[in-house]
């Protein structure tokens, strides 16, 4: 392990032939993806994973664990970013994706054993997954936004593998629900999440996750002795300190007169009571301030005249939350007190600070013309257990999103690589040439999905996976592997289902890394 | 095999391998802990690095100073932490629960049943054992009267340190509860008892405990010149201090003539003889600061005969104020810019006097107006007798504020526990899948409880168990029997007995809450197949180039 100290000159001559880089690309990409099968599917399990802080995430999603493991070598490295690109593309199936890459990668180094060129093989390949993309999309079904049960049994059908699953119940309808009501019916090909703002409260189990329509800011409500709750609120949102104002060079007030430090004292007094006063005078009651790092947002005395005009003060608001607020609220965030006037300001029915957990949250609830956002609140007993929530939860949303974009559903369960897999086949039969050789390969590779799934469900996977390509030579095209059953069931029957967009990205982005793996030659280290 | 090829900046473990690893240090977690469960539970005494000594039965705190270094144990200390936090009682039983569901769950692994299939019959069991205990384990407190109250209170405190003195301490919570009680606007009851003020004063024996229906403030009066009681005080609360003013940074005060440095000089000190002039014009004759209070400002606090306190805890003085009706001022800056002390923010009380306990002086609050209010002073031979004291006092305020809030109460004595084995058992052979077994393990487990309650009270578990486990079957299969289902351990006489009858009880909440918590903390670990522990980042960052020349990439 020890960094072994070369004489300078060597480090440019560190150069391999260029099959045992290929080989070592190989190798080294596929015991990434060897590492991570062990979560895939239902009964995938977790990952304990200790950074070097003593930090400690638990976990199932792929995207997660390859982003916590810190790998050097540069192929595998490239495994974790395809993993990152489809949790941006897709959000699900960053598992899939990596499994399905290292599969790849060993059915092209046969190929290459047998002395096939790598850009014969990268160029089967690719036109293996443009075939794939159009056989999956030709055995896809059409769905609808209204079609709930669609959505529900897709957004299951991503929770299932986590340790969330047994509140699936309860997560997917709140997942399902968060996405349709961010949608703008305007543009409705696609969901920013952006808009669904996740706020982790650790204390109480999973079931007491909620959806909130409205905002829910993680702040409480400053002041000891303001109100914490506010009826027919009239929301004002201020980028602007409250507290005495600096000058932008250094300055000195220089008093050589007793009288003038009373004046000294009442300008600041003044100063302030007059921003408190235009404040009541918009007709606002409860202000969030904006957090700054150069001075008191709101300084104390501020707050003691917040406290007597009855106003509600949530200070510390994060910069990149403005956007979010602003577009919930449906208010104009102010950065200047000039302003601040009632029609920059939202109105609300109901401001509270509430208790969860061990802190308090303040919630806003009622808005009127309320914009597309809502916040949901994650619970769970241990920081572990609320991170992982939160990601099982990202991912459901993440699913519905797919469907937004793509209105097509597929069955799960492996049912669809089992189906590509045999159509490929066929397909290579009909090829000449070497093309052909490495189509078949490349269709083989993929039933690594259902194989994985059967081995992690503890079936036995040559027997499943036989069985499994004997349904869909039969014409069963949404026959997969029912992991609780242990049996070959029609996957849509039993609620398995997951977004086309899922497995077309992973298809692609897995096909697309292991051609450019299989045209690395030569990795040259340059001293730094 | 595959961390070879993988290149890891740490090590990897894989497999069966880390479900045992976690399994026993959950296990060797729980073992620390067992001892001290239960009213015939013994103590530990933590001895940390800077040689600070804690005596303590309460699992969390024990669990607390445990430096814990694996990942998995570390699950578990947060477990208790939780179950401290949710409901302040059962932090030690939660515990072991999870490490008796985690090493029988590792048993069944072993006996190749795949874990997920573990894992959702723990999710079943728990689930149906909660909906028992709510459907048949629970009574209402007006069934049971209000003698249950304390009777909660005292199983709490059973197993601490004054469980001697458990009569007086459980009426003494429970009076203090009371005392606490606010409406919120809701219109829901709750029992704040964070606003009860526990102060600890070393001497004189535990008996000498005393609850005072008021606040019982830390500190002193600021000059020995003042009067030691007030009654009908007037009590303005500050947030800032009444010391000589000092300009603002950036504020110079340049003076040429040195007549006016007098000048200045008395401008400094009349501002804030200004200020007290204006309180105690309000009519406030019980003044209380967070700030300090400058040795020329008290002269005229002691001229007009007030009484004044400086530095005292904000959180007391919030407390305070919402007590007495006062308002916490933190400026005294009124709406037309200047300074003024309005009448309405002196809050009242029938007396304030200065007390001496111990070595020190407290101020007590009696016969604050707006609410009542609750102190406990705790009197102890030694320091580690009164920390001890103070985090069962704190347990059996928790278990009192559960019992009024939800005002439904379990039997004690490891009596749940059994029934639910029972119940468990009996469901688990209704069923025909392979969570069966794993919800028959689940029953199991619960049985830790009771067994660990017996073998610290030095009796023999194996009989006493059987025993239980027999009422509570013709309890639950004989409609006539139905009564048995109360019979829980009697630890004193090493037999069972009708704990309903014996009045030990405990909230409802907490029992079901701590299988929730136990279930769900099981249930990540045993999810585990695979641990990575990366190595500290100080090191050389490992390159490409490093893992090549180590031969590490030559797969």
């Amino acid at each position: 392990m020890a960094p072994n100290v070369q004489p300078k000159m060597k480090a440019f001559e560190t150069k391999s032939k260029p099959a045992e880089i290929r080989s070592s690309n190989i190798e080294a990409a596929k015991a990434v993806a060897d590492a991570i099968r062990t979560s895939l599917g239902p009964r995938g399990m977790d990952k304990m994973i200790q950074s070097g802080k003593g930090d400690v995430t638990i976990t199932n999603d792929g995207a997660t664990i390859l982003k916590q493991m810190k790998l050097v070598h540069p192929a595998a490295k490239m495994l974790v970013e395809l993993s990152k690109a489809q949790d941006v593309e897709a959000g699900d199936g960053t598992t899939s994706v990596v499994v399905l890459a290292g599969s790849f990668l060993e059915a092209a180094q046969k190929l290459l054993e047998k002395g096939i060129h790598p850009t014969v093989i990268s160029e089967s390949f690719q036109k293996a997954s443009v075939k794939a993309v159009e056989i999956l999309e030709a055995m896809a079904t059409p769905m609808k936004l209204e079609d709930r049960h669609s959505l529900l049994m897709s957004a299951t059908t991503s929770l299932g593998s986590k340790v969330v699953s047994q509140h699936s119940a309860l997560l997917a309808p709140l997942a399902v629900d968060a996405v349709l009501k961010v949608i703008d019916p305007l543009k409705d090909h696609d969901v920013d999440l952006r808009d669904i703002r996740v706020i982790e409260k650790l204390g109480g189990t999973v079931d007491d996750t909620e959806l909130v329509e409205g905002l829910v800011l993680d702040q409480r409500s400053a002041g000891s002795g303001g109100p914490t709750r506010m009826e027919k609120a009239k929301i004002g949102l201020i980028q602007f300190c409250i507290s005495p104002p600096k000058t932008d060079m250094d300055n000195q007030v220089v008093v050589s007169d007793y009288n003038a430090m009373d004046r000294v004292l009442r300008e600041e007094r003044a100063y302030i009571l007059n921003v408190a006063k235009q404040v009541k005078k918009a007709g606002c009651n409860v202000l969030l301030v904006q957090k700054s790092i150069l001075r008191d947002a709101v300084s104390e005395l501020a707050l003691h005249f917040f406290d007597k005009m009855k106003i509600m003060v949530v200070k510390d608001i994060e910069r990149e939350d403005i956007e979010f607020i602003t577009k919930t609220l449906n208010c104009r965030p102010i950065a200047s007190l000039d302003h601040f006037l009632p029609e920059y300001m939202a109105s609300a029915d109901l401001v509270e600070s509430v208790p969860t957990g061990t802190s308090k949250v303040v919630k806003i609830t009622g808005i009127q013309n309320v914009g597309k956002t809502v916040s949901v609140i994650v619970r769970g007993s241990n920081k572990l257990v609320l991170e992982e929530a939160a990601r099982s939860l990202h991912d459901a949303l993440c699913v519905i999103r797919c469907l937004v974009k793509k209105r097509f559903i597929i069955a799960g369960g492996g049912a669809p690589e089992t189906e590509l897999a045999y159509q490929l086949t066929q397909y290579a039969q009909g090829l000449p040439g070497v093309e052909a050789y490495c189509l078949r390969a490349f269709a083989e590779s993929l039933e690594v999905i259902p194989m994985t799934l059967a081995e992690n469900a503890g079936l036995n996977p040559i027997a499943t996976v036989t069985d499994l390509r004997n349904k869909h030579a039969c014409g069963f095209k949404s026959s997969g592997i029912n992991v609780r059953k242990g049996a070959i069931t029609n996957m849509l029957d039993e609620g398995v289902a997951q977004p086309l967009l899922v497995t077309t990205s992973a298809i692609t982005l897995a096909s697309e890394t292991v051609r450019s793996i299989l045209k690395i030659d030569d990795i040259v280290n340059a001293l730094y | 095999m595959f961390s070879s090829s993988l290149s890891l900046p740490g090590r990897r473990t894989t497999g069966s391998s880390v479900r045992t690893q976690n399994v026993l240090a959950a296990s060797s977690i729980a073992n620390i802990v067992k001892s001290s469960l239960g009213p015939v539970g013994l103590d530990k005494m933590l001895v940390d690095d800077v040689g600070d000594v804690t005596i303590t039965n309460d699992g969390a705190t024990i669990l607390n100073l445990l430096e814990v270094q694996h990942p998995a144990a570390k699950v578990l200390v947060e477990l208790a932490q939780l179950q401290d936090q949710e409901v302040g009682d059962g932090t030690t039983s939660v515990v072991i629960v999870a490490a008796e569901l985690l090493k029988n769950a590792d048993e069944l692994v072993k006996q190749k049943i795949h874990p997920t299939s573990v894992i959702s019959g723990y999710r079943l069991a728990c689930k149906e054992a909660v909906k028992y205990i709510q459907d048949n384990l629970t009574l209402t407190v007006d069934e049971l009267g209000k003698d249950c109250l304390i009777n909660a209170a005292k199983t709490s405190m059973s197993s601490k340190i004054i469980s001697a003195d458990a009569n007086f301490f459980a009426a003494m919570c429970v009076d203090a509860a009371n005392a606490v009680r606010v409406t919120d606007n809701k219109g829901q009851t709750i029992y704040p008892i964070k606003a009860i003020n526990v102060l600890k004063a070393h001497g004189k024996s535990a008996r000498e405990s005393l609850l005072i229906n008021g606040y019982a403030l830390n500190c002193t009066v600021a000059s020995q010149a003042m009067v030691k009681k007030i009654t009908n005080a007037k009590i303005a609360c500050l947030d800032f201090s009444l010391q000589k003013t000092k300009m603002k940074m950036g504020v110079q005060v340049l003076v040429t003539d040195p007549e006016k440095l007098d000048a200045i000089r008395q401008r400094e000190s009349d501002i804030t003889k200004e200020r007290i002039q204006k309180i105690l014009n309000a009519g406030a004759n019980v003044i209380l600061a967070t700030g300090g209070i400058d040795d020329l400002c008290l002269k005229y606090f002691v001229e007009a005969g007030a009484m004044a306190v400086r530095r005292c805890k904000k959180s007391d003085l919030k407390r305070i104020a919402k007590a007495t009706g006062a308002t916490l001022l933190s400026s005294m800056a009124n709406l037309e810019g200047e300074e003024s002390f309005e009448a309405s923010a002196v809050g009242e009380a029938a007396e304030v006097s200065t007390e001496r306990i111990c070595d020190d002086e407290l101020i007590v609050i009696k016969g604050t107006k707006a609410r009542t209010a609750a102190s406990i002073i705790l009197r102890g031979p030694n320091d580690f007798y009164c920390d001890e004291m103070e985090r069962s006092v704190h347990d059996a305020l928790c278990v009192v504020k559960r019992v009024l809030e939800s005002k439904t109460l379990v039997v004690g004595g490891g009596a749940v526990e059994v029934a639910l084995s029972i119940y468990l058992e009996s469901f688990a052979t209704s069923l025909s899948s392979r969570e069966q077994l794993a919800i028959a393990e689940f029953a199991h487990s619960l049985l830790v409880i009771p067994k660990t309650l017996a073998v610290n009270a030095a009796k023999d578990a194996t009989d006493l168990v059987a025993k239980m486990r027999s009422y509570h079957h013709s309890s639950q299969s004989k409609p006539e029997h139905a009564n048995l289902k109360w019979i829980g351990l009697d630890l004193t006489e090493g037999t069972v007995r009708d704990n309903r009858q014996a009045g030990v009880f405990e909230p409802a909440v907490s029992k079901i809450k701590s299988l929730k918590f136990a279930t769900e903390a099981a249930i990540t670990i045993l999810r585990i197949d695979d641990m990575i522990k990366l190595d500290s980042e100080d090191k050389n960052t490992q390159s490409y180039q490093n893992a090549y020349e180590c031969g590490q990439l030559d797969g």
